[in-house]
């Protein structure tokens, strides 16, 4: 094995890693500030790859800015969502109960849309033709995949915008108040309910165009989200529990992992590497990479 | 035998129902709504009753269904023997998963649980075991769990479930089920009541394993007829079991029955109906459904049913008289020791947390058959003492000794069941036990058999004066609260009681209740040490006291002596009161002041800085 | 609170006042199709329930059974889901609410021996275009497998395959073998793998299967373009996996002869999601697609449904009614028991549903395999899959990938 080999199984890691990465901070934000596991959260990137493709197919815009351009009707979609149901299983009371309760809400949320999906836009799977898909930019011996590159870059400027927003600014500044300690926020005179709806509405969006930048590679169904979810809630989890860059370098991290096991174990077990390497991090360090030290008993 | 009563019935209606339905079709329904009552009971008892959240719970289903049906393929074995194998091979898998998992709270170990099956499905598919067909046996077939007319199959899974309700009732009334609500409820609390929470959780997973195998083996036989992994360790499977368990209602044997009976005939129906004929509609209702009864019914509907039932009103019961029976404070085995004798001793302790010192090398002994203050002003250091002393933290260096034993390091439980009972600054209650089932936990610390637990707990109410036994500790007030952490710690037989701030909260009537009640304690051959703020009560109180400040003793004796003591004075006032105590010349600490400090302040003889 | 009782009471309500089933004619013949029709493989199965469809909407056209008296045929579709459970439960669903002549699917070869199952203790004809050897290795009366078999279907192919080559001047010295875990391309790689690429002195050089999905194809195309094996064998059945690739060897500017194992690599969705450029020449081993002098029927297809192409999956549907049909008209009865016995006896060498399938003969054995089926090798050219090979039934001739 080669330098160059090892350096191209790195940075193929890495540029799958990035989208994970984005997919992962929408998930992050929404459990950090609201304590939300979001089942749902797969789909709404399913609708935000169809959103892409018709942008595309019928305006001639590319994915990469169309991926941008599902930013704005998503963030609505998430506020409207979080108004509409969320809202009456989060924010106080038993929260195991609650966890329960979202579970299932956005369990049966995740159902009508895949299945609301399949039966307007038809089954037929869906691919967007760009050429950078199938070229690559060449750095010595190692190929870096275009689209993918493109798609890693935006995934980086849009988790930058979404840090410098969380710790800059005032209202980032809120939201994370209302994670932190609801109770002390309101008495701040936070709206720690528009908080949450803030929340939900980034998360969503982040995924939506997460969506848009995987579409300039991977083909679009309605059941493309049960490819990634799984590997969504391990990224969040790596990185740490409500922490944003932690779910970033999570989601790197995954894809680091998918690739370098392919170096120790059959091709097959692939996943087997990210799993173990995940249920390592919980026993040796469940608070993640980047989260809050638990505190002792 | 009465209690059993519903589940008799429960059984009936499932006979009946496996008689009286004609078509094929539904009884394949029945059989589903049987396999996912039973499988979402399985899960109940390691979530439900326990709290403990899995996502994994799959992984035991999938090991009953492989194993049962790779030892008919391979072997030739009937599958009524095999599945006792994939009983053990998921019990086995519970123990392995669970040691290192347990240690993980909360949503960190519903997550570590995902992980198993997800590996166990790319592990078979590796193996080559994508599809794996039950061979068909045409003659014998029963012998092979295959069955011809689906009654039997039906009745195959009633018994499961039968098995599984019979289980989870037997649980709810054990020793077992009162540790897992409690350690549910408050897992600190559980174990300082010596309920050995690890154990508990371990044992609770090795019994929700077996059912969950079992009824994997029967689902394989009677719904799949092919075993593939995603069938059998797929995400479908636990989703299906929360449906059916978050829908009908988590902690209830009856939920997950309730969950399963609406959910699975409304997808199959949906499935029947409209399904077939406009592909995906059955996914967007199902959906909807489960999103409207999450909004109407977050708890479950077994919950929110009950909750419905007018609730009783708080009534002040009459406090019971102090002349009731004697606890009984003795336990086989522990030899009394020696009144005046050290009981416990602390040697060089010193814990740091994040370099600062919150314990800087503390040595002084508890005396059996006295009641010994610790006291100093906030941040001294005494709570962390106490969680040094009852094992919920280990101590960076020093001893700690009972009985002349070491116990540090050892777990709260272990040092519980030793003799030594807590209580805590802020009441840590069970909440949604009653308060004679909270007193119980503390009782099964000595006792295995529920009905001799509910005694020695009513023993240990009596003495504390406590009725009330059948409310629920959200009713009570701060003193009763009080009085029922004492009881519990009561019941678990201790030689000596660490209480923390047993008086915070309490109006003077209160105060002097609970002195007395320490008192009566001591009298009864229980030794205390009682952290204390209300300075009045605790010098009139104890027999000797020890004084920290900044983690370190400054001092120890005889209240007298302690009050009077000029380090002490300087620690809780500050030099300058010091200056002008020492000017007076008059009581310290413990008197009443002639003269008010310079400060202005008024009002008892406690500390102008007494911490709220 | 009270709304969305009143809500959720009526939507529990609704589903459960059955819908009365459709007013038939009490001697319409049923025949039940079970595919998914939701979920992860719906595209699969609706194809194939287009190619039902067809056949009976042309076999009722001209007058239905006339051995029963010009019965219809009326299909009863049931939605196999994305589960076993929900393919064995439409099955049983199916097959118990009325009465059902004879039925076909499930598509993915576990549906199919579940759903068999369910066919075999209830007595009714089952028909199958799963690959699976295991299928009909079971002792089974009631099911019969219209494709060969991967084992068959693995030799068979290797020697035109190799055959193809010799003629081309390009002998085949090294092999690749590239492909995910599912059954169907596990059983048409193990005897490859364990025996026939060495019986024809062809070394296997890659050999790298994946547990789908396939995070990203770099490595697997890397190994192949570092090894330069004469001939890639693939069988990437989960539509994105594929796509990434066929997509990696584009970038990779890779010049190797692609050999699919299956017909999930020549769908259309190929054509509009990497291009045609793309997917030329690309070969691939199927049970069955339009062989020549089928044209006709392809054109009835594409017209009828919208399709740009016919492929195995509505194909081989539309011959499973047309031989349930034959047998109809043989037995002389709906009777399930003996339609099984008229099929059990079937051969037909000539009509509709003989002529879709090569070698066009349809006879089953005593284990319901179809006697004499071969596989077809179907190759990609300006954006359509052809049949090249065998020559016989070629609707063009192939293209030899690298060939000048």
């Amino acid at each position: 094995m080669s330098v160059s080999d090892l350096a191209q199984y790195v940075v193929t890691g890495l540029l799958v890693g990035g989208v994970y990465a984005l997919m992962s901070i929408g998930l992050a934000l929404i459990f950090g500030v609201m304590r939300v596991v979001n089942f749902a959260q797969g789909d709404f990137m399913m609708l935000g790859m169809y959103l892409t493709y018709f942008l595309a197919v019928v305006s001639g815009v590319d994915p990469l800015l169309g991926a941008l351009l599902t930013i704005p009707p998503f963030f609505l979609v998430g506020v409207s969502v979080h108004r509409a149901l969320l809202v009456r299983v989060t924010g106080g009371g038993d929260p195991q109960r609650l966890m329960d309760a979202q579970l299932i809400l956005t369990l049966g949320l995740s159902l009508i849309i895949t299945n609301g999906t399949t039966m307007l836009l038809t089954p037929m799977p869906r691919g967007i033709k760009t050429a950078y898909a199938t070229q690559a930019f060449a750095v010595g011996p190692v190929l870096l995949n275009e689209a993918r590159s493109y798609a890693f870059l935006m995934a980086l400027v849009l988790a930058g915008v979404v840090y410098v927003f969380l710790t800059r600014t005032d209202l980032g500044k809120a939201l994370r108040a209302a994670a932190d300690d609801p109770e002390a926020a309101g008495y701040q005179g936070i709206d720690v309910r528009a908080m949450h709806g803030l929340a939900f509405g980034v998360g969503i969006a982040l995924v939506a165009a997460a969506g848009g930048l995987l579409a300039t590679y991977h083909p679009i169904e309605p059941t493309v989200a049960v490819n990634f979810i799984v590997l969504m809630f391990v990224a969040v989890v790596l990185g740490g529990l409500g922490s944003i860059p932690g779910a970033f370098a999570g989601g790197l991290l995954i894809g680091l992992v998918q690739s370098l096991t392919l170096l120790v174990l059959p091709f097959q077990l692939q996943n087997v590497g990210v799993f173990i390497t995940f249920l390592l991090v919980l026993y040796l360090r469940p608070q993640g990479l980047f989260g809050q030290r638990l505190r002792a008993v | 035998m009465r209690r059993l009563l519903p589940i008799g019935l429960v059984v009936l209606v499932g006979v009946a129902l496996t008689f009286t339905l004609a078509e094929r079709y539904h009884h394949r329904v029945l059989t589903l709504v049987l396999v996912w009552a039973t499988m979402g009971l399985a899960w109940n008892i390691i979530s439900g009753y326990a709290g403990q959240t899995s996502f994994g719970h799959q992984a035991f289903f999938g090991i009953g269904a492989y194993v049962t049906v790779l030892l008919v393929v391979t072997t030739g074995l009937t599958p009524w023997i095999g599945m006792a194998a994939g009983l053990v091979a998921a019990v086995v898998a519970a123990v392995l998963i669970g040691l290192p998992t347990f240690r993980l709270a909360g949503i960190y170990f519903a997550l570590a649980t995902l992980a198993y099956p997800l590996i166990f499905r790319i592990v078979m598919e590796f193996l080559g075991y994508q599809e794996v067909p039950i061979p068909m046996i045409r003659d014998r077939p029963a012998a092979f769990m295959q069955f011809r007319d689906p009654r039997a199959y039906d009745l195959l899974a009633l018994a499961a479930l039968g098995g599984t309700l019979l289980l989870s009732h037997w649980i709810e009334g054990s020793r077992l089920g009162y540790a897992l609500r409690a350690l549910k409820a408050n897992e600190q609390a559980a174990e300082a009541a010596g309920v050995d929470t690890f154990r508990a959780k371990m044992v609770a997973y090795m019994l929700s394993a077996a059912p969950a195998a079992v009824i994997g083996a029967i689902y394989a036989h009677a719904i799949l007829f092919v075993v593939t992994p995603d069938a059998v360790f797929g995400v479908l499977v636990i989703v299906q079991t929360l449906v059916v368990c978050l829908v009908g209602g988590v902690g209830s044997k009856w939920g997950p029955l309730i969950g399963s009976a609406i959910m699975v005939p409304m997808s199959e129906t949906l499935d029947a109906t409209v399904g077939d004929q406009l592909p995906g509609i059955q996914g967007v209702v199902y959906g909807a459904a489960l999103v409207l009864v999450m909004l109407f019914a977050p708890e479950g509907i077994y919950w929110r049913l009950r909750a419905l039932r007018p609730a009783r009103r708080a009534v002040e019961a009459p406090r019971v008289s102090a002349a009731a029976p004697r606890l009984d404070t003795t336990v086989a085995g522990r030899t009394p020791v020696e009144r005046g004798a050290a009981l416990l001793e602390v040697r060089g302790v010193s814990q740091a947390f994040l370099g600062l010192q919150a314990l800087g090398d503390v040595s002084f002994s508890v005396r059996a058959g006295e009641i010994l203050g610790v006291i100093g002003p906030n941040g001294a250091g005494k709570t962390t003492l106490f969680n040094v002393l009852n094992g919920f933290l280990l101590p960076d260096a020093g001893q700690v000794r009972y009985r002349d034993t070491p116990i540090h390091g050892l777990r709260p439980s272990a040092i519980c069941r030793r003799g030594i009972g807590r209580t805590f600054q802020v009441v840590r209650t069970f909440p949604q036990l009653t308060v004679l089932d909270n007193v119980m936990v503390g009782a099964f610390a000595h006792e295995t058999s529920p009905p001799r637990a509910r005694e020695r707990a009513r023993a240990a109410m009596a003495t504390v004066g406590l009725g009330r036994a059948d409310d629920v500790p959200g009713v009570l007030t701060t003193l009763d609260l009080r009085l029922m952490e004492l009881a519990r710690c009561l019941a678990s037989a201790p030689d000596l009681i660490l209480l923390d701030e047993p008086l915070a909260g309490l109006a003077r009537d209160g105060v002097e209740t609970m002195a007395a009640l320490v008192r009566r304690v001591r009298d009864a051959g229980v030794s205390v040490v009682i952290i204390e703020h209300t300075m009045y009560a605790v010098v009139q109180l104890v027999d000797r006291l020890v004084v920290l400040d900044h983690g370190r003793r400054i001092a120890e004796g005889v209240p007298n002596d302690v009050v009077r003591d000029p380090a002490v004075i300087e620690a809780y006032l500050g030099k300058r009161w010091l200056r002008h105590v020492e000017g007076l010349g008059t009581g310290g600490l413990g008197a009443a002041p002639q003269t008010p400090p310079r400060s202005g302040r008024r009002g008892e003889a406690a500390s102008p800085r007494d911490p709220c | 609170m009270q709304p969305h009782a009143i809500l959720l009471a009526v939507l529990a309500a609704a589903p459960m006042l059955l819908a009365p089933p459709a007013a038939d004619a009490a001697d319409d013949f049923k025949i039940a199709l079970v595919a998914p029709l939701s979920g992860r493989w719906a595209r699969q199965g609706q194809l194939k329930k287009m190619g039902a469809e067809m056949a009976i909407a042309e076999i009722n056209a001209q007058g239905g059974i006339k051995a029963l008296g010009g019965a219809r045929i009326v299909l009863r579709e049931a939605d196999a889901g994305d589960s076993v459970e929900k393919a064995v439960s439409a099955a049983q669903r199916a097959l118990s609410r009325e009465k059902i002549s004879a039925g076909i699917g499930a598509w993915l070869s576990s549906f199919t021996l579940g759903v068999t199952e369910v066919a075999e203790r209830l007595e009714v004809p089952w028909f199958t275009l799963s690959y699976a050897d295991s299928i009909t290795e079971r002792g089974f009366k009631y099911t019969f497998q219209t494709s060969p078999v991967s084992s068959v279907q693995a030799e068979q192919a290797l020697d035109l395959v190799v055959d193809l080559a010799k003629r081309n001047q390009q002998p085949l010295r090294k092999a690749a073998i590239v492909g995910d875990n599912t059954a169907a391309t596990v059983f048409f790689f193990k005897p490859l793998r364990e025996k026939l690429l060495k019986a024809k002195g062809i070394e296997i050089v890659v050999d790298e299967i994946w547990t789908p999905p396939l995070a990203d194809a770099t490595a697997i195309v890397q190994k192949i373009r570092s090894t330069q094996p004469d001939i890639v064998f693939y069988g990437a059945t989960n539509f994105p996996d594929s796509i990434q690739v066929l997509q990696k060897v584009k970038e990779f500017g890779l010049k190797v002869p692609i050999q699919g194992v299956g017909a999930w690599l020549v769908t259309p969705e190929y054509v509009k999601t990497v291009g045609r450029e793309l997917l030329d020449n690309i070969m691939t081993v199927t049970a069955a697609h339009p062989l020549k002098g089928q044209e006709e029927l392809v054109k009835r297809f594409t017209e009828r449904t919208g399709e740009p192409f016919m492929t195995q999956d509505p194909l081989m549907t539309y011959a499973h009614v047309w031989i349930i049909k034959e047998a109809a008209e043989m037995a002389k009865s709906a009777d399930p028991k003996a339609i099984r016995d008229a099929v059990a006896k079937l051969d037909l060498k000539s009509g509709p549903a003989a002529s879709t399938l090569a070698p066009g003969r349809i006879k089953y054995d005593e284990r319901g395999r179809r006697v004499g089926a071969a596989p077809i090798i179907v190759q990609w050219q300006n954006g359509e899959p052809f049949t090249v090979v065998p020559v016989e039934y070629a609707t063009k001739k192939p293209i030899w990938h690298g060939a000048k």
